[in-house]
């Protein structure tokens, strides 16, 4: 069996770690934790960069639309001048100076045709009648210029067509007056950069976006118009729209430069990423401890359970010591004596572990007589319970000589006297004298026994003598008793009476009370006398001895 | 488990006071019984060692004795050649009366 001293030193050499040695062993309830925190977070930050992403298309075909509402408001702007020009050409018949003064403000370098020009319809030969700015590019092509000025005659509407494939490549634009087939047509020119590579000013609302433009709805780059990028073909995230242009239309590809939703929200991903990768790493962590913790506590609590259930064995054990010892210590049996009933109890203390120093003892004295005794040695423990033994023997063996009590108990006092010592008994010897119905009684400090008479009782008055092991002046005096038939006698030790705060007669009254209350065989009488003590903790144990007259 | 923490323990206040004579009286208030007799015997251990020449048990405000407080007055009374009791109260005098030692524990007069 584990002391209950080793099994506390146990519990507190398995202290928590002491901080500073911390070390990380996950359990499994963490790494539960950090799996569910981690798929979490790959989630929410694959979800974030999916929105991010559709965001971005969202905003930059949002944008392309912009640019390609800005590209169909320039038509006006072109077709207006050319317009009027060849209506001034047909009411003027085609007069170079009108034309001239008229388109000046529009050609020129650094302004919006680099070319102006007249040209008479309904020629198989297209050639102009008269230039403003620089040469025509068309000039040098007849074929294209006729195919134009052909499809012109019936056009009611802007008609452009390309020069791109050209050592100077233009934008070519052509207006004739709707029914005039004798007329003229004005005809304008923007020159190409010739590696098309055309910048969008970092203050344009337009910074954040990279363009390629071509002719017509192709993507090839021989219809490429201009652009703001170096590299073909345009890679990653794009936008295309077909912009309607005069006759023509034109393609607009856009692509963002760098992020349109703002750098935040291109962050943001990954942001999400790296916050629940932390809050994930707390979470395992707490989770680690708590779990470590309760761990813990549940081992003390176990740990708990075992050193009171050991104390609880213990307790039962030593306490079951303790009763062997004291029954030990007492008559195993009674003598069996004619005409009279006997019967003994011995009650260990409540609290105690210890045995007591109360005995009883009943000796034959002869055919009708015997001799009881009662004692109660001060003190509890195993000195008392040695002493109480030995004197028991030495008053066996002075009863066994000599019947009289008196003489008993002075023979007691002088063998315990003889020797020093620092304890005290009391002791009751009483002679009891069956046929003659005759007790003789003598105390050395013992409490005086009570003689029922059916319903009638009363403590037996004696003179008391001081107890075995107090030095005595005096000797022991003796009473002689007359006992009525089928009277009974109950001797006993004080643990019986005394209470607490309480007078020694109080304890006595009641003992009286409750051994005249009813009719009960003697040893249902003692075994009552008992029980009231059950009911309270008593802290001396007690002996009780009682006899009865058959008749 | 109540039984393992044991007994209420019965209050007493134990005081001690040598008069000039070299009369030690040992006043006792509360209740005595085996739950605290401990305490009165270890003060009576060193008082004993003193030898005082008489020895006075002053038990006017002691309400309650068993024999376990009776035999520490018995053993002081066998190492003192002199052991009175002053004003014992009529619970005590009776437990005094029933074990026979109005001789040998005396009442003051």
């Amino acid at each position: 069996m584990v002391e209950p001293g080793e099994a506390i030193q146990q519990l507190a050499s398995t202290p928590p770690m002491p901080p500073g040695t911390w070390r990380w062993r996950p359990s499994g309830a963490a790494t539960v934790a950090l799996l569910i925190g981690a798929t979490v977070t790959v989630i929410l930050a694959l979800t974030v960069l999916k929105l991010y992403d559709s965001n971005e298309s969202r905003l930059l075909r949002l944008r392309g639309r912009e640019l390609s509402s800005v590209l169909s408001a320039a038509v006006p702007s072109i077709q207006t001048p050319l317009a009027s020009a060849a209506e001034l050409a047909d009411a003027t018949g085609g007069s170079p100076q009108k034309f001239r003064a008229f388109m000046a403000p529009y050609v020129g370098p650094g302004r919006q045709f680099a070319s102006a020009s007249l040209w008479p319809l309904g020629s198989a030969h297209p050639a102009p009648t008269t230039v403003a700015g620089a040469t025509p590019v068309l000039a040098s092509l007849p074929e294209q210029a006729r195919q134009l000025f052909a499809a012109a005659k019936h056009g009611t509407q802007l008609n452009i067509t390309g020069i791109l494939g050209s050592a100077k490549p233009s934008l070519g634009y052509e207006y004739a007056t709707p029914g005039s087939t004798h007329g003229f047509a004005a005809y304008a020119e923007t020159a190409l950069p010739t590696d098309r590579r055309s910048r969008i000013a970092s203050s344009s609302a337009f910074s954040d976006l990279n363009y390629v433009l071509y002719l017509g709805s192709s993507h090839s780059p021989k219809d490429l118009l201009l652009t703001s990028l170096r590299d073909f073909p345009v890679k990653g995230r794009q936008a295309s729209d077909v912009v309607p242009f005069g006759d023509s239309k034109f393609t607009l590809v856009v692509t963002p430069r760098g992020t349109l939703s703002g750098s935040f929200f291109r962050s943001l991903p990954w942001i999400v990423a790296l916050v629940g990768a932390l809050i994930t790493l707390a979470a395992a962590l707490m989770t680690g401890r708590l779990a470590r913790r309760r761990a813990q506590a549940e081992q003390l609590a176990r740990d708990r359970d075992r050193v009171a259930s050991e104390n609880r064995a213990m307790y039962t054990e030593q306490r079951s010591i303790a009763e062997t010892l004291q029954h030990a210590l007492l008559p195993e049996t009674l003598p069996d004596l004619k005409g009279v009933e006997i019967s003994a109890l011995y009650v260990p203390a409540a609290s105690a572990l210890e045995v007591g120093g109360d005995w009883y003892d009943i000796v034959a004295a002869g055919e009708d007589r015997a001799l009881m005794m009662i004692g109660d040695v001060s003190g509890h423990g195993l000195r008392a319970a040695t002493t109480m033994a030995s004197l028991r023997h030495a008053a066996l063996a002075y009863a066994v000589q000599d019947h009289s009590p008196a003489t008993v108990l002075a023979k007691l006092s002088d063998f315990v006297n003889s020797t020093a010592h620092n304890y005290f008994a009391t002791m009751l010897c009483v002679l009891v004298d069956v046929q003659a119905r005759r007790l003789t009684v003598a105390s050395a400090g013992h409490l005086a026994p009570l003689l029922l008479d059916g319903e009638n009782g009363h403590f037996v008055p004696f003179d008391v003598g001081v107890p075995i092991g107090v030095p005595r002046n005096s000797p022991y005096r003796e009473a002689s008793v007359p006992v009525a038939p089928r009277s009974t006698l109950i001797a006993f030790t004080d643990g019986l009476v005394e209470r607490r705060g309480e007078a020694l007669d109080a304890g006595l009254s009641r003992l009286h009370d409750i051994a005249t209350s009813q009719q009960l065989s003697l040893e249902e009488m003692v075994k009552k006398l008992a029980e009231g003590l059950a009911s309270h903790d008593h802290h001396d144990d007690t002996a009780i001895l009682g006899i009865r007259w058959r008749s | 488990m109540a039984e393992l923490e044991g007994d209420r323990v019965a209050e007493i206040e134990i005081e001690t006071h040598i008069d000039p004579a070299g009369t030690c009286i040992v006043t006792l208030a509360g209740e005595l019984d085996t739950s605290n007799v401990a305490s009165l015997e270890a003060t009576m251990a060193s008082i004993t060692q003193q030898s005082p020449p008489r020895l006075i048990f002053d038990l006017g405000d002691l309400r309650f004795m068993d024999s376990a407080g009776i035999a520490v007055l018995l053993n002081a009374a066998s190492t003192s050649s002199s052991v009175q009791l002053r004003d014992p109260s009529p619970i005590v005098q009776r437990v005094l009366e029933v074990t026979g030692l109005t001789g040998v524990l005396p009442t003051e007069s």
